[in-house]
């Protein structure tokens, strides 16, 4: 699982170096960003800029990490979303639950 | 629109990361015969990835097939897997079903709730379970069945005991 990451103003910015957010990666990813939370991370900005597609078990993991910061009152946005994956985001609805944002500059902007 | 049935027979691939080449030459094979909008092409994309990951995660047999038919105005993608029926887990359902034609709530497993409507014994139609919306406390962390019943019209698996076959039949009705 390739992830970038960058801080800036205190808000981790965690860009998806995969074209495939899928079922080989999901759980490595959800570990990786548990590690970022429980050191303290609180602010998170996932970028899925070069990301073709994602899965079920990858959308299992960003929900399981939105569970995990929200009690801690922390924050998770999405960037750069493709057509294809808005479109599952819209369809299962979780773009109610999920902030989404076009990209790195609005979702800065939400914090 | 062409209204010659036409048929798509390609195998499953066996891991995660053949998915995305698997779903560019079913997608090209299906345009070269179907006229189809953006919007159903993402449904599909959708359909597709989650059928094959359900198959590369529970099927144990190395023949199984996506098949893809149009007969206007009908797109169906069909998974056929040799094996035994779905077992669901912690309730009182299981196939052969004894309830035929009642909406009920089955478990695949702990996180995997899922609506679904007895269509005969053997047979049952996936329903939208959040149609009043979703909540965090609600979310479950595994939707692959899901996403495939919101992405299409219909979703009905058969198990076929004589066989030993289990059908995934996906329905898509395409705009005129």
């Amino acid at each position: 699982m390739n992830l970038s990451k960058e801080k800036v103003n205190g808000i981790l910015i965690v860009t998806i170096e995969e074209k495939e957010a899928n079922l080989s990666k999901a759980d490595r990813f959800k570990e990786l960003i548990s590690e970022e939370i429980n050191s303290g991370e609180r602010q998170l900005i996932v970028s899925f800029k070069n990301v073709e597609y994602l899965d079920s078990s990858f959308l299992g993991a960003l929900v399981g990490l939105l569970k995990i910061l929200l009690p801690l009152n922390g924050k998770l946005v999405l960037t750069n979303l493709n057509a294809d994956i808005e479109n599952l985001f819209e369809l299962t609805r979780l773009n109610k639950i999920f902030v989404i944002k076009t990209d790195l500059t609005a979702a800065m902007l939400d914090f | 629109m062409e209204d010659a049935p036409v048929r798509i027979n390609l195998k499953i691939p066996k891991t995660p990361d053949e998915i995305l080449d698997y779903i560019h030459q079913v997608i090209d094979a299906l345009r070269e015969k179907v006229k189809l909008e953006d919007a159903t092409i993402r449904n599909i994309k959708l359909i597709l990835i989650e059928l094959v990951t359900n198959s590369i995660k529970h099927s144990n047999d190395d023949d199984a097939l996506i098949q893809l038919s149009f007969s206007h105005p009908t797109l169906t993608i069909e998974k056929v897997d040799k094996g035994l029926q779905i077992e669901f887990t912690g309730d009182s359902h299981k196939i052969p079903f004894v309830d035929v034609n009642k909406t009920v709530m089955v478990n695949f497993s702990e996180q995997k709730r899922q609506h679904i409507k007895i269509l005969d014994k053997y047979q049952f139609k996936f329903l939208d379970a959040y149609k009043e919306g979703i909540s965090i406390e609600l979310m479950p962390e595994h939707f692959g069945l899901y996403i495939i019943t919101l992405a299409s019209d219909s979703f009905i698996y058969q198990h076929d005991p004589k066989l030993q076959e289990n059908r995934f039949i996906v329905n898509i009705n395409l705009k005129p």
